[in-house]
């Protein structure tokens, strides 16, 4: 395994005792492995390289309530641990005031190997995205400013803040930045696949999960590319678009007519846990999206040319086959992530 | 030896210096590490008419704007001495908002070396660099900018220019006189940079030194953000619902980041202690 360690001069490092004589906890860095089978991550780590405190900060906001308007809606609340944490069963995520969204919540995992985030990349910073979710009036409908104003007057915050930074402040930035070091410690790479592809105890795949794998292979991963199972590209699979919703995907962002369509390619790990499935959460099992790819897929502006290549658009693929590719989609699950203690928070 | 060398030929240089301040004001050398300060004037204006909130503009696109609200970032400030030798303000400070609602117009550089500076260089927006190294680095920016309706929050980015208000159309130009909102967000998103620098020429050499401030007095025509080298209609640009034009993403922002490399000229600099309009 490839073994990055940063190393923070961080000064709180140098005193264990403060001037009344307590006992400091000393914040240390956190190795970020890459993983043997994955590629090297797109995120530069050594802006905000992770600390043990750094880590339990973010992991603390992110499961607290506090970050929305009315303190209901914590980050957790769409993006819960079981479910490889996105929104387990809604199609639309609902925030404060049940009010609902226009999109289906993604997992958050091995985010620092991404480069954009959201279906249509409103954001390319690891550190900056949490700002959408937080003002978005329908998820969390607040502000930077009076969560720090909330955050000030809880001690335990004030002393994971100061333990957790150089500059000690309770601040927007230090939050994002905790958020940040959460996240990108959030890394899947342990499912019977990866162990499979490692050569590691446990790994073995039945028949029908490797015909299913070498259907993937041929069918499925350009675009759902490398271990990480996304390209990390925009593109039209060729839903027909919800006439309700008229999501334009990527073009929202970048005002192009050639982004029309287009949505960001999903990491397809933990896949089986994290039903629905697509941007607005319109599948509600695995069959119905391999039976979208066979026989559904529709030719709207831009739509992919690697889905234009058989006599019919799509994917052509038999009932068995389709059987085989959902097997093999069942071991991308990785039970030591969705049960991890490490990324939960006990209060 | 090499550093006692520098320090006499700085005793000399100040010696020179204070000798001369009596007789010749302008012909005086800078001295040795010292610094003062240097202010710009933002004087924001349309096509040659001083901008006002509320008064009307017509464009050569036979368009007819009421400007309610403009709002710019300018960053990453540079001076340019004759000999080309550049100072570049230190990056962390070198953001700022000029805000015709709030009357936000100067731009205060402090420590600057002392020196005669015959040019600058600055940004307009905020450059990726700074946007990737995340909120952080932008920190007290980020707040600033939010106070001043220069961020986005539905994606993470700044806001570098904000001009809004209504505007009508001359039929003849195949508009309607009904009166429509228009906006103008311009920025870089995660597909387009667009963040520009400009190099402007002082047509007066701007002294630096300690106690003095030179006053660099800047033109900014918001006329060439749509009635620029390329030209962009906001009737062409109306919603879905034709009730508002709105300009955010696309093309446009690469065309609203080229034409306003023309946006800016100096007009003159005062040279003198603390000069103030
Ligand atoms: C109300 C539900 C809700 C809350 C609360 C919420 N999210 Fe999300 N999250 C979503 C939805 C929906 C999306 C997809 C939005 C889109 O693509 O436009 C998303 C997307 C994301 C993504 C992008 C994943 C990817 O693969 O691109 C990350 C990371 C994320 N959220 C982190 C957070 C963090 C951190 C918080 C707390 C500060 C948070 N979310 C709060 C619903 C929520
Ligand atoms: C042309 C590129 C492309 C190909 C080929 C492709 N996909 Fe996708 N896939 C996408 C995109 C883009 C999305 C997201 C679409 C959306 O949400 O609007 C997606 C979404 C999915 C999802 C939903 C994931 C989630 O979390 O919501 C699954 C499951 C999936 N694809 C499986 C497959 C399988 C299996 C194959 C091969 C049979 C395949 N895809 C082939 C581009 C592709």
């Amino acid at each position: 395994m490839k073994k990055i360690v940063y190393f923070l001069s961080i000064l709180s490092v140098l005193s264990c005792q403060d001037d009344n004589g307590e006992y400091i906890e000393i914040d240390q860095p956190l190795d970020f492995i890459i993983p043997a089978n994955f590629p090297e991550p797109v995120q530069d780590i050594s802006y905000n390289a992770p600390t043990q405190k750094g880590f339990e900060l973010g992991r603390k906001l992110f499961y607290d309530g506090r970050l929305s308007r009315d303190g209901t809606v914590s980050c957790s609340f769409c993006h819960e641990q079981a479910s490889a944490f996105t929104h387990h069963g809604h199609d639309f995520s609902h925030g404060v005031d049940n009010l609902e969204g226009l999109r289906n919540a993604p997992a958050v995992q091995n985010m620092a190997f991404q480069g954009e985030y959201f279906y249509d990349g409103a954001s390319s910073s690891l550190e900056m995205l949490s700002i959408v979710p937080i003002h978005n009036p329908v998820e969390m409908d607040e502000n930077l400013e009076s969560i720090v104003l909330k955050l000030k007057q809880d001690p335990v915050y004030v002393k994971l803040f100061s333990q957790a930074f150089a500059n000690k402040e309770v601040s927007s930035g230090n939050m994002l930045k905790a958020l940040g070091q959460f996240m990108t410690m959030m890394v899947s790479a342990n499912s019977r696949y990866d162990k499979y592809v490692r050569n590691e105890a446990g790994g073995t795949l039945s028949t029908q999960e490797l015909q299913g794998r070498a259907l993937f292979q041929t069918n499925c991963a350009t675009c759902h590319a490398t271990d990480l199972f996304t390209d990390n590209k925009f593109r039209n699979n060729g839903l027909p678009p919800n006439p309700n919703l008229n999501d334009l995907g990527r073009e929202t962002v970048t005002g192009f007519a050639y982004d029309r369509y287009k949505f960001k390619v999903p990491s397809l790990r933990n896949v089986a846990l994290t039903a629905p499935y697509m941007h607005d959460g319109r599948f509600g099992s695995l069959q119905s999206v391999l039976n979208f790819y066979a026989s559904g897929v529709q030719n709207t502006q831009n739509l992919d040319p690697l889905l234009q290549q058989h006599p019919t658009l799509g994917i052509p693929l038999n009932q068995q086959e389709k059987e085989a590719i959902i097997a093999f989609l069942k071991t991308l699950t990785d039970e030591e992530f969705v049960s991890n203690p490490l990324f939960y928070f006990r209060t | 030896m090499k550093s006692r060398l520098k320090n006499i030929a700085g005793l000399l240089a100040l010696s020179l210096f204070i000798n001369s301040c009596s007789s010749d004001d302008n012909g005086s050398a800078p001295a040795d590490g010292t610094s003062g300060d240097v202010e710009l004037f933002f004087d924001n204006g349309v096509a040659g008419d001083a901008l006002m909130l509320g008064n009307s503009y017509t464009n050569s696109n036979g368009e007819t704007l009421i400007f309610e609200r403009f709002t710019y970032i300018v960053s990453n400030f540079v001076l340019i001495k004759e000999d080309g030798s550049e100072f570049t303000y230190p990056k962390n400070e070198s953001y700022f908002i000029i805000n015709e609602e709030t009357g936000q117009f100067t731009v205060h550089l402090e420590n600057v070396p002392a020196g005669d500076y015959k040019k600058i260089k600055f940004g307009i927006g905020v450059d990726q660099q700074r946007y990737l190294q995340g909120e952080t680095a932008q920190q007290s920016f980020w707040d600033l900018a939010f106070a001043n309706n220069m961020t986005w929050t539905w994606s993470t980015g700044y806001r570098f220019i904000n001009c809004q208000g209504t505007f009508t159309v001359d039929p003849a130009h195949g508009g309607d006189t009904t009166s429509r909102g228009f906006m103008i967000h311009q920025g870089s998103n995660t597909a387009t940079d667009n963040y520009r620098e400009v190099v402007l020429n002082l047509p007066t050499t701007a002294r630096v030194r300690e106690g003095e401030m030179p006053n660099i007095h800047l033109k900014s025509d918001a006329n060439v953000i749509l009635d620029g080298d390329t030209k962009i209609e906001l009737h062409h640009n109306l919603n879905g619902a034709g009730t508002a034009a709105s300009i955010m993403a696309g093309e446009n922002l690469i065309t609203i980041a080229n034409n306003t490399k023309k946006m800016f000229t100096v007009d003159h600099v005062h040279n003198g202690a603390g000069t103030h309009h």
